[in-house]
């Protein structure tokens, strides 16, 4: 719980925000390196087969250009280097349309771009594998152990039996994550060294990644990200472009920067595959449900396999006897699916909350009763305890903080004007887990002042680190936020979990307030006096006389943690109008309401969850790409074609945050926040989309075709 | 369920809250500090000033805001070089440019300007907003070439000073920051360029397609929050901080406090 | 994008001379649509001939001639400028709306008036350089025909080419029965009205409209109407704003006395390859009642005609409700 005279929990605005509305704030591409020359990427053009002849000569004799380099003259890498998505110039062989083939470096971007046109490629075909509809019944059991198939009781025999059920099959498309800064290295080497300016919320990963794929050693390479702009799981994983920046940087020995175009986005960089989820609940006629089972079929891509867990959500949030969790995948010739934000929960979430809402009605019952009804007291698919569980309070805080009671049970029932105006409710989870971070704290005293540096190879990718780690420092050092110094994104520092799956927040500001009371123990035992109430590490400094002083932790989660089952739990609440003319739908109200622990900085805590529900509704309303089924290409491949919201897609948006002191899960009780935001989300928005419109649109993006 | 609740000030805060609120010192005195001036301090005077007394947030990981020379290219890189003047940011600017070449590229890659974002480079998300002549516009789908004697104020131009304590924020910026319009910050100069020429616009009377009644004409017009989020939405923020840049661009606008709680529950 | 030379046009004169001398050559006004393409290489110009600077910029009221009481917008000047002038919010206010449901306030800030007429097609085919395309490039096929076409013609469309024009400013031209003026390298001006000025796709794609290279639009004429009271864009989209119409609908009703309506005009967009004049539901409405089913059966007259592709099929039902909720806007008086 919060200590009323901390600085976490209180809304400071954000460390970094003066270098960020000013401009100063330097992303990978902004680094001021000199005499740099400049790489384009080109790409394939089909889908299936190989590359015959790749001619380079035109490009090579163009004005400017320093290098061409292709499967041809690439140096020999590493395939299996954790490089993500392949692409890497070892082979002729395509794998999915859009795949780099090459790249041009030349003194000048305009020069760089230009001879990529110049390229001449000649292809053998294959028939590409890109027809999802076709394809889902190739699908077979993936290689994942994660997702072999997962039993409880007897499902299939207590829906056969069941008193009222529904069944139904939900869509979700392809999306794209698109961070607003395209996937952009700067890559310098020094001697056998190379420094790579590159996003990346794993600064470590992208290390090793890049190492091992370059067939050198991790000291040889240094990442350094202090700012990234947005990644949602894109720049999880390192893909193609970072490692070849750096051999194209190697080939000209000059430095080079490389940015990828925002076309070249959805081809390079992983994407939310396609998902098709059959639902199936039985209940009896008071709502208890009997049987849950939520069927996947998906794709990977045509070597590897990636399978965002849909049916996540549907092991933890409800009471069920008899279950059954299922997933099948078919290979594809697109670009290897990965995780993005909320992967699994948000979009296994649209399935499971709009079937419960299918339910619901049929049972004639409030929603928000039929979830409560079916509260699990403990983890249904693993029968653990729950170090804390808030999902009936958000179902409850949101319905009087929202305004449930005004919601008519059937559909159509509430018309303004042109607008039909509907209310929607679904929850969501998402685990909470703390993974191994070090840290190193500095104290430094000059006269009466101390100052902190925390170091540590963490991330911030929009999500506060920087803001919540000042403040956990301060608060745990006894020292005013402004001498404390938070320095991160960079992989020569102690080695750090990685901004992803919602475990930074939990991981980094454990390992610094671990580092921050082992720097306290230190200076203690050092000075050897006995104190009636414990002194701050600052006040040590002064009183032991010491300028200088550091320690460095390698903080791991609690042991006792893995004896419970952690997540965040939310209730999201929509309220759209839907034009009863042309099927547009906007979201007049949301709200969200989230259990997740020790909130750091409920400022930017609330921005983080509201960003997550801005993406949710983006899910349930615009965004979904879309694959020539002949050819393999993207036919959404710019902004102007995918839709990511825009401002005046989003109403008022609201969010509470349940107090919840869940010290079980972790010390400072930090369960994480930026997946959980999306969750439920698009459940909420077609449910509310079902509640004015008596329309139930189980394939998203409900565009306004979809409502007439 | 309480609403920003108020326990006491910490010694930390009541220093900073004497360095930055000291027309209050009367009222702290009379009624002691306490948090609710504290939130107040943050939420209403622009918690940004905060940042700005930290000590990452001028320094670290962060680029001089000096004026360059403009990089020499050797001729031969140049093709179809045009010579260009332009002023940027209240300097005079002489450079050679490739006919091909971008405003933004010329800022970002020749003059050292790399705060306006290359987001799509098509003119479809806004990042590389800047004001051209008084006007927003997208110095992506710009040619340097075609700003012969223009005017252009990139987000680095907004802030009165150059550093450390002698920054004074452009008022926009302000709001940005108490009000948390930002995540990631990749979107945020153009949005910051692109809401302060709106705010130019709304005092000419501009209508937009969610206008009322376009045949009625006003000057200023009073921009209600449903007008800014039409007028903004040439801005893409993909992580998703639209409603607390409205609410940056209403205070700023209005010129009176906009409230935006998060709240919690026991 | 290839290399190019540049040069700054003095006057309208030097520019249209310049072009006519290169068949390779392109005026360069606000960019926002050329520049675009240039990067994606669909746009292949040697020459570039900046004609921003041109003053071509002045809105007046016309004195003379057919569009006499009508407004003259100068063909550079800026959308923004045109969308908020006083006369143009006044008389014109279909214009206002149409121009102000396109793009981003920056893009209506660098674009022209002229410039506006001349967008090409959004067509993912025909940006995209490996795709077939007859119009990027005539007889490679058309991508869309069979492909992913949710997005295309129900109108007029071709074998060779199903794209949609994009803009929405010309939507509400076609409307206002506008008249573009155009001038050549050797002087000579020509008007051209607004029906004749976007072409039909037929067997040649490749050509927009029927503008000549080398001319030079120089003003486009709005003549005078009597329904500034009664007219609405309405622009459906996939998303709320800064996106491309699945359908528009620009509508004005000339009332007479009683509810009867002495002349509707409807244009739409997102239907065909140039801004379609609904002239069945205009004919089926003169002389009617203003009523809900009268506008109902005006949107079926047009729709009946219809000829959907595989994924856009949906757009013969939402253009018949947009025509319904167009008219009933208008007749609300245009309120947004």
């Amino acid at each position: 719980m919060q200590d009323k005279n901390k600085l976490t929990g209180t809304p400071i605005s954000r460390i970094d925000g003066i270098a960020k509305v000013t401009g100063k704030a330097a992303y990978s591409t902004d680094y001021p390196v000199k005499n740099l020359a400049y790489a384009v990427l080109f790409k394939s053009t089909i889908a299936a087969g190989t590359i015959r002849i790749i001619d380079t000569t035109a490009a090579e004799k163009a004005p400017g250009v320093l290098a061409v380099i292709t499967h041809t003259n690439a140096p020999k890498l590493n395939v299996n280097g954790g490089i993500r998505g392949g692409a890497l110039l070892q082979s002729p062989e395509i794998e999915f349309y859009g795949q780099h083939i090459g790249l041009v470096v030349a003194e000048t971007f305009e020069q760089a771009r230009y001879a990529t046109h110049l390229i001449n490629v000649t292809y053998d075909k294959k028939e590409p594998k890109v027809d999802f509809e076709k394809l889902a019944k190739e699908a077979t059991l993936p290689k994942d152990k994660e997702r072999a198939d997962a039993k409880r009781g007897d499902a299939k025999a207590a829906l056969r039996d069941a008193e009222y059920k529904v069944e139904q099959v939900y869509e979700t498309p392809i999306e794209h994550h698109h961070p607003l800064e395209p996937h952009a290295t700067i890559a310098e080497w020094n001697g056998d060294r190379v420094t790579l300016y590159n996003s990346s919320q794993i600064v470590n990963g992208a290390q090793s990644a890049a190492a091992n794929t370059l067939n050198i050693k991790p000291e040889q390479v240094r990442i350094i990200t202090p700012y990234i702009g947005g990644g949602f799981g894109s720049k999880g994983g390192q893909w193609a472009n970072l490692v070849l920046t750096a051999v194209a940087a190697k080939q000209v020995n000059r430095p080079v920067k490389l940015a990828l175009t925002r076309q070249q986005m959805v081809n390079s960089v992983g994407l939310r595959q396609r998902n098709h989820q059959k639902v199936s609940l039985a209940a009896t006629k008071d709502g208890k449900l009997t049987a849950l089972a939520h069927e996947i079929t998906t794709h990977g891509a045509i070597k590897n396999e990636f399978v965002e867990p849909c049916g996540d959500c549907s092991k933890v949030m409800y009471d069920v006897p008899n279950s059954l969790i299922t997933y099948r995948a078919v290979p594809m010739n697109v670009i290897l699916p990965t995780y993005t934000r909320g992967p699994g929960k948000s979009t296994g979430s649209f399935a499971l909350e709009s079937a419960m809402d299918e339910l619901a009605y049929a049972l004639k019952m409030d929603p928000i009763e039929l979830r409560i009804k079916n509260e699990p007291e403990r983890d249904p698919s693993n029968g653990k305890p729950w170090s804390s569980r808030k999902a009936v309070d958000c179902l409850q805080v949101g319905a009087k903080a929202f305004g449930w009671e005004k919601r008519k049970a059937e559909p159509r029932q509430n018309q303004q004007g042109n607008y039909l105006i509907g209310y929607g409710v679904a929850a969501g989870t998402y685990p909470a887990h703390q993974r191994p971070t070090s840290a190193i704290v500095k104290l430094k005293r000059t006269g009466n002042d101390v100052m902190a540096t925390v170091e540590l190879a963490a991330a911030d990718l929009g999500t506060g680190t920087y803001t919540i780690l000042t403040q956990t420092a301060a608060d745990a050092l006894g020292l005013p936020l402004r001498n404390v110094k938070v320095v991160i994104g960079d992989s020569d520092l102690p080695p750090a979990a990685g901004a992803v799956g919602s475990v930074g927040a939990a991981s980094y500001a454990n390992a610094v307030n671990d580092a921050c009371q082992k720097i306290t123990d230190e200076l203690l035992t050092r000075s050897g006096k006995q104190f009636f109430a414990r002194p701050t590490a600052s006040q040590l400094m002064l009183s032991e006389k010491l300028t200088e002083f550091q320690t460095r932790i390698d903080a791991k989660p609690l042991e006792s943690a893995e004896e419970y089952s952690a997540h965040s739990f939310n209730a999201n609440f929509a309220e759209v109008s839907v034009n009863r003319f042309t099927g547009m739908v906007r979201v007049n109200r949301f709200l969200a309401v989230t259990g997740a622990g020790t909130i750091l900085n409920p400022k930017t805590a609330r921005s983080q969850i509201i960003g997550g529900n801005i993406w949710g509704i983006g899910m349930a309303l615009t965004e979904e790409s879309i694959l020539d089924p002949r050819w393999g290409n993207f036919v959404t491949r710019s902004f102007a074609d995918y839709h990511v919201p825009a401002n005046l897609d989003i109403g008022d948006m609201e969010a509470i945050f349940i107090r919840e002191d869940d010290q079980k899960s972790n010390t400072l009780g930090v369960k994480g926040i930026g997946e959980v935001g999306i969750v439920g989300v698009a459940a909420a928005v077609a449910n509310a989309v079902f509640n004015a419109t008596g329309k139930r649109v189980r394939e998203l993006p409900i565009t306004p075709d979809k409502l007439l | 369920m309480d609403v920003n609740e108020t326990p006491d000030l910490s010694d930390d805060e009541k220093k900073l809250f004497e360095d930055l609120m000291p027309e209050d010192l009367d009222e702290i005195l009379d009624t002691g500090v306490n948090r609710r001036h504290f939130l107040k301090l943050v939420t209403l005077a622009g918690g940004g000033i905060l940042a700005a007394q930290s000590a990452v947030a001028e320094q670290l990981f962060t680029r001089p805001l000096s004026v360059p020379v403009a990089a020499e290219l050797s001729s031969a890189t140049i093709e179809n070089g045009v010579n260009v003047s332009l002023n940027v940011n209240g300097a005079a600017r002489k450079l050679l440019v490739d006919s091909r070449m971008t405003l933004l590229d010329t800022l970002r890659e020749r003059l050292e300007l790399t705060g306006s974002k290359k987001g799509c480079d098509h003119g479809q998300c806004g990042a590389c907003t800047v004001i051209v002549d008084g006007q927003r516009v997208l110095s992506c789908l710009t040619l340097a070439a075609s700003c012969e004697g223009k005017s252009v104020k990139t987000i680095e131009g907004l802030a009165k000073g150059t550093s450390g304590s002698t920054v004074r924020l452009h008022p926009m910026q302000e709001a940005f920051l108490k009000h948390d319009g930002f995540q990631c910050g990749f979107c945020t100069p153009g949005q910051i360029c692109s809401a302060v020429a709106l705010m130019d616009e709304a005092k000419r009377g501009d209508a937009s397609y969610v206008t009322e009644d376009v045949r009625k004409k006003t000057a200023p017009v009073q921009l209600s929050t449903e007008e800014i989020r039409e007028r903004m939405s040439g801005n893409l923020c993909r992580c998703g901080a639209y409603p607390n840049i409205v609410a940056a661009i209403q205070e700023v606008h209005s010129g009176k406090p906009v409230e935006q709680t998060f709240r919690f529950s026991a | 994008m290839r290399p190019f030379t540049y040069s700054r046009a003095n006057d309208p004169a030097s520019a249209t001379k310049e072009l006519a001398g290169n068949p390779n050559a392109k005026f360069l006004a606000g960019g926002t649509n050329l520049i675009d393409l240039m990067k994606e290489d669909v746009e292949r110009p040697s020459a570039i001939v900046d004609i921003s600077g041109l003053r071509l910029t002045e809105i007046k009221p016309i004195a003379a001639g057919f569009a006499k009481g009508g407004l003259s917008i100068g063909g550079l000047g800026k959308n923004t400028d045109a969308a908020n002038h006083p006369l143009i919010r006044q008389n014109y206010p279909l214009l206002t709306q149409a121009i102000l449901a396109g793009a981003s306030g920056q893009i209506r800030n660098m674009a022209t008036n002229g410039g506006n007429l001349l967008q090409r097609t959004r067509c993912p085919y025909f940006y995209e350089v490996a795709m077939p395309c007859n119009k990027r490039e005539p007889g490679s096929g058309c991508g869309a025909l069979e492909g992913v076409n949710r997005l295309h013609a129900i109108f007029g469309a071709s074998e060779k080419c199903v794209a949609v024009y994009p803009s929405d400013m010309a939507i509400a031209l076609a409307a206002l029965d506008a008249i573009v003026k155009v001038k050549n390298a050797s002087g000579q001006e020509r008007s051209i009205s607004f029906t004749d000025f976007h072409r039909l796709p037929g067997d040649t794609p490749e050509r927009d409209t029927n503008l000549a290279h080398g001319e030079l639009i120089t003003s486009i004429d709005l003549p005078p109407n009597k329904f500034a009271d009664k007219s609405y864009y309405l622009k459906v989209r996939d998303r709320a704003s800064y996106a491309f119409a699945l359908i528009s609908v620009a509508a004005g009703l000339e009332m007479g006395s009683g509810n009867k309506i002495v002349q509707a005009r409807i244009a739409m967009g997102g239907v065909a390859h140039k801004p379609w004049r609904a002239l069945k539901a205009e004919q089926f409405l003169a002389g009617k009642e203003a009523t809900a089913e009268n506008f109902k059966r005006a949107a079926d007259a047009e729709m009946a005609d219809a000829k959907p592709l595989e994924h856009n099929k949906f757009k013969v039902e939402l253009g018949n409700r947009s025509i319904v909720l167009a008219l009933q806007m208008a007749m609300n008086g245009g309120k947004a």
